[in-house]
């Protein structure tokens, strides 16, 4: 049976996965404190070992821009800061538009982009043809390229963030799950696990597709919903493609990685739920097999390894949830990234350590509020770029 | 049959001939074992290994497609083969330099970060040497189809023996069995019943409440697909040859029974002459009495069984039980072993110019657990099987398994066969079937391993041949603290290349429950993950699964 080795931390975080040990990172940084990190599973076992490894700062939002921008600073210094090679290769990221109107619309993202002070280009259809090589003709008038976007190995960026908080003494232990909070006068005493109970004064709940199970643990509505999605990957190739290419109409999306895979997705609706557990599916390989064939003809000959998939924790409005719960002090959350999670960690996590150490942040004090969803309006504004 | 033409098609620019129905392997083995490939990371000489369509050995650029496994290949007039690795050519390739520049392996995740401004560079040389060839040239797009769908009573997964015979005893009882198998070319009885070439995956879990419970897609080697429902699917997927972990275990000339045994003594071409057989049990029988002649040694990892030592005996054929394989020797090709005898004995070595593995024999089991059917752990191969009663009933009603997959001998087709007649699901799965395996005795290959790996090593170690990951990363990652085969094997990258994980996890699996101190079994396996096999994007996406999925 897994023991917690202490009975009480200053933090305990909910969730090993990128979001969950990026904040434990910043908080043994930042001197905060015995900081526990939980998880139900093993390292890498979630979306952070599940995902396509894009990094993109082209968003619909300021934001969420901001963000990423400080994210690919971060993924730019990782090798050296962490003693892992991510692998963060700058071979940009291509948005096909299939007409004239969503050419319109990715327009307005590259004004905003632009206005951002990142080199966003508007391509016409021959030169996405020339960064896209064998499309097929007609499949794109046009697109939108931001050159200093990537893709990146998910695994070493893992390891290397947990070698690092180990090393700074943060204590993270797997198998087991968190069962709920201890309250007192609406604070935060202690958080029930599987292995024991530990006395603490913060949980934060970064638990990616579970955190929305969590939260209702507690006893707290949230609007959280864990989505499926599923991913695949090719045999490896020599290098004949450079940028992440999506195509927001169907939710298309491929790179080729370093070592030569492809690997990518396409929209395939599937039950939501943590219940639903994470199986692969025959027909998500047909469906992505048509529409990757379609945009490129001459990749029919390449064959398919293997196929798997995860939880996007997905939010009304796009926005991911940070800082503390109006209704729980001491209870912080981390989640609701719908997918962007490992793009956005090494800056998120840095907001969502300040929440924890009650400093001042910079975030903006609506988008990302975990109180947005107790009042009952419509969002104004939601991030809709969802997949790839 | 038989009398058409052979076909003419280019190999390494020189005309060549294959018979009707003689794979391209077979086609270009007349000089003997031929060197095809350059191993993925330190361009290691590649020779075939498996013969059964799942190892990298056998790699050939055809008409440009680098990845086509020529055992499982049929010539067509014309074709232009040739290998996509090696420069200036495979038999000769300097970048082999890596495999003497790198003794300790190279760490992707660690290795070449800085200076942070070099590391696009780094990222180009990389993309450059990764690969196993350019995408195959421009083709035209696959035709639209719609689903070609089939139901069927009764599906049969296999058409080796197990397969064969659960099908002949269903037609000899009124039944009219769909029969799928991998293999290419005829087995007995090509007709409208019968699809080969054909691997498979299920498109959904099973549907227990409907009439046809089963939707199966199966894909052909050239690119169309089938969907198939079904009442019941008997799964006769039979089993192969491990590996096994010891030096320089990827050298050419190191096979698998699979690929002795497609090999006959009879034709001109000889892969080898003076083999060494690893094992002591049925598959080392079996080689004896096909190969004997070709044999100069058996070496077991444990006991070597009576009937073994019999007939040994009768072709003058030295025995060695209980031996430690430690490495192979030659440079491209094996010119023997070096052994160790087990509990301390003397170090030994044997000539010969094959090493051919048939020590254990494991299931083909991805297709039951896509299926959700339960599996059971046996220590005796160590290896998991699927759960089943004595009539082949797996927890999934209408699902069966006959043959080596449900444990040799336990479950006869006609037991089967009569399930299956009799109706589907009735009676409860009463357990694990009795798995009749003589040798090796339970939990003996991990004290087998346990006793490796005290000894020093010399040679690399190839863990995972098609992503040349070497055991000392396995065991780095152990060290590391990061425990269990899904971890490991995300640490180490081990198991994500073209086998799938087929023939490092199972040794693998042993190596950590050693190194962990815990049963293998806990080590845990790895998800089943579709397509079963890999599958080419024109046969997934030729079929329509959207409309198949709602007419099945």
């Amino acid at each position: 049976m897994t023991s917690v080795p202490r009975s009480r931390y200053r933090t305990v975080i909910v969730g090993a996965g990128i979001v969950g040990l990026y904040t434990a990172y910043h908080l043994a940084r930042a001197g905060a404190g015995p900081t526990l990190v939980v998880d139900r599973g093993f390292l890498s076992g979630g979306a952070s070992g599940r995902n396509g490894g894009g990094v993109r700062q082209q968003w619909e939002t300021r934001a969420t821009i901001r963000l990423a921008r400080e994210s690919v600073d971060a993924y730019r210094r990782f090798g050296r800061e962490f003693g892992f090679n991510p692998w963060f290769r700058q071979g940009g990221y291509l948005f096909l538009a299939e007409n004239a109107a969503e050419l319109e619309r990715l327009r307005t993202v590259h004004d905003l982009v632009r206005s951002e002070g990142l080199p966003s280009e508007v391509l016409s259809r021959e030169e996405v043809a020339l960064r896209v090589e064998g499309i097929a003709p007609g499949a794109a008038v046009g697109g939108t390229f931001l050159a200093s976007d990537g893709t990146l190995y998910p695994f070493p960026v893992v390891w290397g963030v947990y070698e690092a908080v180990r090393s700074l003494g943060v204590d993270v232990v797997f198998g087991v799950d968190a069962l709920g909070l201890e309250v007192r006068d609406g604070t935060v005493v202690g958080v029930r696990t599987t292995a024991d109970t530990v006395a603490t004064e913060c949980v934060v709940n970064a638990a990616g597709g579970w955190s929305g199970d969590f939260s209702r643990r507690c006893g707290l509505e949230v609007p959280n919903v864990a989505t499926r999605h599923e991913i695949f990957a090719t045999e490896a190739l020599k290098p004949f493609l450079d940028p992440m290419v999506v195509r927001p109409s169907d939710g298309l999306y491929f790179s080729q990685t370093v070592r030569g895979e492809l690997v990518g997705g396409v929209l395939v609706p599937h039950p939501t739920g943590t219940s639903t557990g994470m199986p692969s599916s025959a027909r998500f390989l047909t469906v992505m097999s048509r529409a990757l064939v379609g945009l490129i003809p001459r990749l029919a000959p390449v064959r398919v390894l293997r196929a798997w998939s995860g939880f996007y924790d997905d939010t009304p409005d796009g926005f991911a949830v940070i800082g503390e719960d109006p209704r729980v002090r001491g209870f912080v959350h981390a989640n609701g990234f719908g997918g962007h999670g490992f793009m956005l960690a090494p800056a998120a996590t840095r907001r969502v350590a300040q929440a924890v150490l009650r400093e001042a942040t910079d975030l903006d004090p609506t988008l990302f509020s975990p109180a947005r969803f107790l009042v009952k309006a419509a969002p104004s504004v939601a991030e809709r770029l969802q997949l790839g | 049959m038989g009398t058409s033409p052979p076909r003419r098609f280019l190999y390494r620019g020189r005309s060549t001939e294959a018979r009707t129905g003689e794979t391209l392997l077979a086609a270009v083995s007349h000089g003997g074992l031929p060197l095809l490939e350059r191993s993925l990371r330190y361009h290691r000489p590649r020779a075939p290994f498996c013969g059964i369509g799942q190892c990298t050995g056998c790699l050939v650029r055809v008409n440009g497609d680098p990845t086509v496994r020529s055992c499982r290949y049929l010539p067509s007039e014309g074709d232009r083969v040739d290998s996509p690795r090696g420069w200036p050519s495979v038999r000769r390739d300097l970048f082999g330099l890596l495999d003497l520049l790198f003794p300790q392996g190279i760490d992707a995740f660690r290795s070449l970060r800085r200076p942070m401004f070099a590391t696009p560079l780094y990222q180009r040389v990389v993309r450059r040497l990764s690969g196993y060839g350019p995408p195959p040239p421009g083709v035209p797009p696959p035709e639209p189809s719609g689903p070609l769908l089939r139901k069927a009573e009764v599906v049969v997964v296999g058409g080796g023996a197990s397969g064969e015979a659960v099908s002949h005893w269903l037609q000899a009882h009124g039944a009219h069995p769909l029969r799928i198998d991998r293999a290419l070319g005829p087995t007995n009885g090509v007709g409208p019943d019968v699809l080969t070439g054909t691997s498979v995956t299920f498109l959904t879990p099973p549907r227990p409440n409907q009439e046809y419970p089963f939707a199966l897609l199966g894909f052909d080697s050239a690119g169309g697909g089938v969907c198939v429902s079904a009442r019941s699917v008997i799964l006769a997927t039979g089993g192969y040859d491990a590996s096994l972990l010891f030096g320089n275990n990827d050298r050419p000339g190191v096979m698998t029974a699979d690929l002795a045994l497609a090999f006959s003594p009879e034709q001109e071409r000889s892969w080898f002459h003076r083999a060494i057989v690893v094992g002591g049990g049925d598959r080392a029988n079996e080689v004896l009495e096909r190969l004997g002649s070709r044999v100069a040694a058996v070496v077991a990892p444990g006991e070597i069984r009576p009937d073994v030592v019999r007939i040994a005996s009768e072709l003058d054929i030295p025995l060695y039980p209980r031996s430690l394989v430690l490495r192979a020797r030659g440079r491209s090709r094996v010119r023997g072993l070096d052994l160790k005898g087990r509990g301390g004995g003397p170090r030994f070595s044997l000539a010969g110019d094959a090493v051919v593995l048939a020590h254990r024999r494991l299931p083909n089991v991805p297709l039951f657990r896509l299926a959700g059917a339960r599996t059971v752990w046996h220590p005796a191969t160590a290896a998991h099987y699927p759960e089943v009663d004595p009539s082949g009933r797996t927890s999934v009603p209408g699902l069966y398994a006959v043959g080596p997959v449900a444990g040799p001998g336990a479950v006869t087709p006609a037991a089967v066969g009569e399930a299956v007649t009799v109706g589907a699901g009735e009676r409860p799965v009463v357990g694990p079937s009795p798995i009749a395996h003589e040798v090796p005795a339970p939990g003996e290959l991990e004290g087998y391993y346990r006793e490796l790996l005290r000894e020093p090593r010399r040679g690399r170690w190839i863990a995972c041949r098609c992503e040349d990951i070497l055991l000392r990363e396995v065991e780095a990652a152990s060290r590391a603290g990061y425990r269990g085969g899904e971890l490991v094997k995300r640490y180490s990258a081990l198991g994500t290349g073209l086998c799938q994980g087929r023939y490092c996890l199972p040794d693998v699996v042993l190596v950590l429950s050693v190194l962990e101190g815990r049963p293998p079994p806990e080590v845990g396996t790895v998800t089943a993950r579709p397509p079963v096999f890999p599958t080419t994007l024109r046969a997934l996406s030729s079929l329509d699964t959207v409309t198949a999925e709602e007419a099945a």
